[in-house]
């Protein structure tokens, strides 16, 4: 109850400062939440930017499609390095480097090598989620303890019932935990994506808000794509607790 | 029913060696011993004598480099669970099973309906002392109760033989002896062979029908000790007195010469 007042607080005091500021400004750089009200209908009752539901369907399209490749990757060589005493020794240590670059360099070639549709994007958000969900793996394999294997071993079990009996519930934790990073840093790249360079989805509607200085549409789509954003990681966060019940 | 007279655990000349970074060790060297059905036998010596390591081959988890060791006849390929049972000194309970699901691990990977391994395991936690602990999680148990817990996961799968591996080494010393006679207790309803693997002159003494003397590394069975008196066991017993000084003297050459 408190927190929620204390949200609703923070809320109300910036959405104040918000006001103000923006209509001390030139309105063409910055619009008060008063001017947003009315811009949020018109996108919503699609007079704005028809293409809406098309751009946010395409979107969301392709935070799935790079999740779902991040996911299969990220497992895939995570476990693969893990399982490898040789392959984590050498090429662990690479990976964590590689995920402290920021990722943004890299976009021009794929936009170069991609081209300017979905591909490109589909790309960036696969090359974000990547990296934290291959670690988390990575170091949620180090987390096994060997003498429970061991043990699990003396009780017949096999190579899979270990995986399976052993080694997930282990890691569950570390492993939900990229999981979710992964996610949300998949929406990320998307989203960048689109917004440096694309022909649809909700990052190039934003693009064509802001350059045409549509600032009151600009700062709507931002919310639509705030609310999807939002909705994700709540969803990965309630999976990430039920996780975190389970495994205790 | 087995070649070596009737011995239900034969060990024939078995060797171990291994590569560490500092070079070759070798752990164990010639080791050959024989277990009846039914007895109660102890493996003690000082630390790094292997004793660990042949209790692993008996449970398949260690393969001999020489010799072979034979289980009811048959050679030890691996961990076969339908006849060995192992605790481990860490009783290695899974940190997301209460201690009933602990109990019932060994029955899940041998496929026994949920119904009848929850019965079985819930049986058992009586016996062990865990009555009214059978919901709670490791973490919440004493070092006592999750060792307690680790030899009922071990009586759970009923096999005939139960390898231990120092299974009080981590408990002090009141704990420990408690355990011991409670062990006692379950040994000789259950009937089971044991092989227990101990630091203490006091367990060993206490507990065994056997007691076999173990050198330092590289390991071989420097002497065997039948144990005859009736049980529960007196220590102050002079009998029990001059066995003590005797199993001390064997043992007190070999930590010597593990320390040099």
């Amino acid at each position: 109850m408190k927190v929620a007042l204390l949200r609703l607080g923070l809320l109300a005091a910036l959405l104040a400062v918000w006001e103000l500021a923006g209509r001390a400004a030139n309105p063409l750089l910055a619009v008060p939440p008063s001017a947003v009200v009315p811009a949020l209908r018109d996108l919503l009752l699609l007079r704005s930017y028809p293409r809406l539901p098309a751009s946010l369907w395409l979107t969301v399209r392709e935070i799935g499609v790079a999740y779902a490749l991040a996911v299969a990757a990220g497992l895939g060589c995570g476990f693969a390095l893990g399982m490898n005493r040789l392959l984590g020794r050498a090429w662990g240590p690479m990976i964590a480097a590689l995920y402290a670059v920021p990722a943004v360099v890299w976009y021009p070639s794929l936009m170069l090598f991609f081209g300017l549709d979905a591909a490109s994007k589909i790309a960036f958000g696969f090359l974000l989620g990547f990296f934290p969900i291959t670690l988390a793996v990575l170091a949620g394999v180090r987390q096994v303890n060997p003498h429970l294997v061991l043990v699990a071993r003396a009780y017949g079990a096999g190579v899979v019932v270990v995986f399976f009996r052993v080694m997930l519930p282990s890691m569950l934790f570390t492993l939900v935990g990229g999981l979710r990073t992964g996610l949300a840093l998949s929406v990320i790249g998307v989203v960048v994506g689109e917004i440096l360079g694309s022909k649809d989805g909700m990052g190039a509607l934003i693009n064509h808000a802001y350059g045409l200085l549509r600032t009151g549409d600009y700062v709507a789509l931002v919310l639509v794509t705030l609310l999807l954003v939002v909705g994700s990681d709540v969803l990965a966060s309630g999976l990430e607790r039920r996780a975190r019940r389970w495994s205790e | 029913m087995t070649a070596a007279g009737g011995a239900l655990i034969a060990i024939e000349s078995v060797a171990k060696r291994y590569v560490t970074s500092s070079g070759p060790v070798d752990a164990l060297d010639n080791v050959s011993l024989s277990v009846a059905e039914g007895e109660f036998c102890t493996l003690i010596g000082p630390s790094g004598c292997g004793k660990s390591t042949l209790l692993g081959m008996l449970g398949g988890l260690v393969s001999p480099d020489r010799g072979r060791l034979l289980v009811a006849g048959g050679p030890v390929t691996g961990p076969d669970p339908r006849r060995v049972a192992t605790v481990f000194q860490d009783a290695g309970l899974f940190p997301w099973r209460t201690a009933l699901e602990n109990v019932e691990f060994g029955l899940e990977l041998q496929g026994v309906p949920a119904e009848r391994r929850r019965r079985r395991a819930g049986e058992l936690l009586g016996p062990l002392g865990l009555g009214g602990f059978a919901e709670r999680y490791p973490r919440e148990l004493s070092g006592g109760m999750k060792q307690r817990v680790a030899i009922g996961r071990a009586l759970a799968i009923d096999a005939k033989i139960l390898l231990m591996d120092e299974p009080f080494g981590a408990l002090d010393e009141q704990t420990r002896v408690l355990m011991g006679e409670w062990l006692l207790d379950i040994w000789r309803r259950t009937r089971k062979t044991v092989i227990f693997v101990t630091h203490s002159l006091h367990e060993a003494l206490f507990l065994s029908t056997r007691v076999a003397v173990m050198t330092a590394r590289p390991g071989r069975i420097k002497s065997v000790l039948e144990l005859t008196m009736e049980y529960p066991r007196s220590m102050e017993s002079p009998e029990m007195v001059a066995l003590r000084a005797k199993l001390w003297s064997e043992m007190r050459e070999e930590s010597l010469r593990a320390m040099q």
